[in-house]
């Protein structure tokens, strides 16, 4: 009997059909030095050692800030510890390269000596046994911002070294002051009062037709709920407190910018860099950044600070004197080699003290190591020598909200704040509402968090 | 049966590579879904739960709006790409055989385009601001502003037509080729009958088109049910209020912005039932016994 096998091709699209099925599842000049009491800079080892660093947007040979900071940095370290070997790993900001550490660091528990983190690593790093505490001094203790310090804090214990605080505030394009004759916050301070008439006459058609918006943000942070003094947490970081009377009258007054239309109309999904090209492009009088957009005003000859902009606080109401921002942190990992784990503390220490500045400003050509200003006093001051806009800002970090580390926040952030945010903006929910809306599933996630 | 094995039981020795690399690369990971989906799982290891995480899921109306953005999305993309390529495909079909081919090079073409870059060019498109393509154009016309992916009540609707506004090119060719071998004796007999073009695309071209309509549909049905880049770049991910929120989008963050494995991997069986069950709907309702 001779069977032959044929397939039509109503079969063989069929089968295709089922088989998708299955498948469906599936830098710049720098400063003075100014030497300060040190500590960080430990004295040479007589042992060699070798240990790894992991930066995030590290990629050799290229002009990433990242990238030459990094150089720089192990540059100045091997000129103080010529026996240390100190290999730099990098990877692109995004989840990819956070599936890598995480992989690394709590799988595998290898990878990094010493690395890069935030807020919300730190926690699930320190919860996994994985940081190694830094043996800090009362002195340097003492010498850290607080709030930095305390939001590398994991039961108790300090966990990785404050890097730096980054402050949002408010970027100001003078030529578009002056065209709608708007005076300039004097030394940067307002009230929100102020800074929402100045907004409203900064909204206006100019005269060849462009439009102009008085204020605009990139949407990714909170900054307008604490102006009242509304806060997430409690100080115990227990409970849930973004639906307090402060927090929706803050929300109440964010409204009141969307309400006023001085908001460009995608201000709900205005991403960072198109805020930034949109004020670039003088379309945007008053921009709510962090500090790292100096560095891109700078590299722009169009854009001189104090001729065509400026900087200043984020405005004032009810609360005390108030800037978002966040912090970066160098955490060292927990490990069985003794002389590797010291070595990666003492280059923690000099990545986050008051001696990397003066040394990269040293060297050819000279490198601005602060990218932020630092998480430290005694290293606070050289972020403030690089540049006029940043001594203005240096001075922002000490009231700077930082945000407690809770390891769910991200969840609670884009899955429930966000929308309610933009529910109340948009004006299909009042702010009380859309805040008390979120509170059980925020409480419920914070309480995990805490367990 | 044991003589056919015996005569043919030596070509799976050339089906075996491919079917390995099937195994290991897809239905493993598949395998480890399922299981995943069962635990608590985080990056650092998990625990089973038994069904708790669809419990989640049930409770969860983030994901309620993500299953209903998916379909609405689904249904009204797949049915306008559908009926799309078969009305390309059909204006095609009488012309000469060079413009027939340089018509399907034509549609197929922009496929090779990153779907990042085209979904980023669909958000200029729709920006709400003026200087947006779609609000410009408008204008001139007096109509809009619009807000389009800056306000929740359009943003959806604005990723729906760019998706619809994309002329298919995959299905213009299927259904380009499809035609091109069907039987010429049942036109020649419409034309005796003194049928029209209409007349005889709508009795003759479709029905026979069955099968490659079929395709078509679960395999749109499928990548629709998937979308994510075009919602992720048009508007930022979930878009304002979570307007453009779909479930791969979700599976995404819970999964790598959350570190919610477990929870990602029993949306991802969710997803993978809606798909077959839509699929089985598909063919019993399309299918043919006509073979031509």
């Amino acid at each position: 009997m001779n069977s032959d096998l044929t397939i039509s091709r109503r079969r063989f699209l069929q089968s295709l059909a089922a088989v998708g099925v299955v498948v469906a599842c599936g830098p710049t000049a720098a400063p003075s030095p100014s030497p300060s009491p040190s500590g960080s800079a430990a004295p040479a080892t007589a042992k060699p050692v070798s240990i790894e660093w992991w930066r995030r947007n590290y990629t050799p040979g290229s002009q990433t800030a990242e990238t030459i900071t990094s150089d720089a940095a192990v540059k100045g370290w091997r000129e103080r510890n010529p026996n240390f070997t100190i290999t730099i790993q990098g990877g692109p900001f995004g989840p990819e390269t956070d599936q890598k550490f995480d992989i690394a660091i709590l799988q595998q528990k290898a990878g990094p000596d010493v690395f890069h983190t935030t807020g919300g690593d730190v926690l699930k790093y320190a919860a996994a046994s994985q940081l190694s505490e830094p043996p800090l001094t009362d002195a340097e203790r003492k010498d850290f911002n607080p709030s930095a310090l305390q939001a590398t804090t994991y039961k108790g214990k300090v966990v990785a070294y404050p890097l730096w605080i980054v402050p949002w505030f408010e970027y100001i394009n003078l030529d578009l002051f002056k065209e709608a004759g708007v005076t300039p916050p004097k030394d940067g301070n307002w009230t929100y009062d102020e800074f929402l008439a100045a907004a409203k006459k900064l909204t206006f058609k100019r005269a060849n037709g462009k439009q102009a918006y008085g204020f605009a943000h990139a949407n990714d942070e909170f900054a307008f709920m604490l102006i009242d003094g509304g806060r997430p947490y409690d100080k115990d970081v227990k409970t849930w407190t973004f639906n307090s009377a402060d927090a929706v009258t803050g929300l109440e007054k964010w409204v009141a910018l969307a309400q006023a239309k001085v908001m460009p109309p995608d201000f709900l999904t205005l991403n960072p860099n198109d805020s930034q090209a949109r004020f670039l492009s003088g379309d945007i009088a008053i921009l709510q950044r962090p500090s790292a957009m100096i560095n891109v005003l700078n590299a722009d000859k169009n854009w001189e600070f104090g001729k065509n902009w400026d900087i200043a606080n984020f405005p004032k109401a009810k609360g005390d004197q108030t800037a978002w921002g966040g912090v970066g942190f160098i955490a060292v990992r927990e490990q069985q080699d003794a002389d590797k784990k010291a070595a990666a503390h003492q280059f923690a220490k000099y990545l986050t003290g008051p001696d990397i500045g003066p040394d990269l400003k040293k060297q050819t050509p000279p490198v601005e190591y602060w990218l932020a200003p630092a998480g430290r006093t005694s290293a606070a001051g050289i972020y403030g020598d690089y540049h006029p806009a940043k001594a203005k800002v240096a001075k922002m970090g000490a009231f700077t909200y930082v945000l407690p580390n809770v390891s769910t926040w991200s969840e609670i952030d884009q899955k429930y704040m966000r929308p309610a945010r933009d529910a109340a903006l948009e004006g299909k929910k009042t702010p009380k509402q859309a805040l008390d809306e979120v509170t059980s599933a925020a409480q419920r996630l914070l309480d995990e968090a805490n367990k | 049966m044991t003589a056919a094995l015996r005569r043919h039981g030596w070509s799976y020795v050339f089906v075996l590579p491919t079917f390995s690399l099937f195994v290991v690369f897809t239905l493993l990971p598949v395998a480890q879904g399922l299981v995943l989906a069962l635990q608590d799982a985080r990056v650092t290891g998990g625990t089973f739960i038994g069904l708790a995480n669809f419990g989640t899921l049930a409770d969860d109306p983030v994901f309620r709006q993500a299953i209903g953005n998916t379909v609405l999305y689904a249904t009204v993309v797949v049915a306008a790409q559908v009926t799309l390529a078969l009305v390309v495909a059909s204006l095609i079909q009488p012309l000469g055989a060079k413009s027939r081919v340089f018509y399907r090079a034509l549609f197929y073409l922009p496929l090779v385009n990153s779907a990042i870059l085209v979904a980023m060019v669909w958000r200029w498109i729709f920006n709400p601001n003026p200087f947006g393509l779609a609000n410009a154009t408008l204008g001139a016309i007096g109509l809009g502003p619009f807000l389009w992916i800056g306000s929740s009540d359009q943003a959806l609707l604005a990723v729906i037509l760019s998706a619809v506004l994309t002329i298919p090119g995959g299905g213009v060719v299927l259904y380009s080729a499809a035609m091109g071998s069907l039987p010429r004796e049942l036109y020649e007999a419409a034309d005796l009958e003194g049928a029209g073009p209409f007349a005889k695309w709508r009795h003759i071209t479709v029905p026979l088109l069955r099968p490659t309509t079929l395709y078509l549909v679960v395999v749109y049905t499928i990548l629709a049910f998937q979308v994510f880049e075009r919602v992720y770049i048009m508007t930022n991910g979930g878009g304002p209020n979570n307007a453009t929120i779909t479930i791969v989008q979700l599976i995404y963050s819970t999964a790598f912005q959350f570190g919610r494995y477990g929870l990602a991997s029993a949306m991802a069986v969710v997803l993978f039932l809606m798909a077959m069950v839509v699929a089985v709907a598909q063919f019993r309702s399309l299918r043919t016994d006509v073979e031509y």
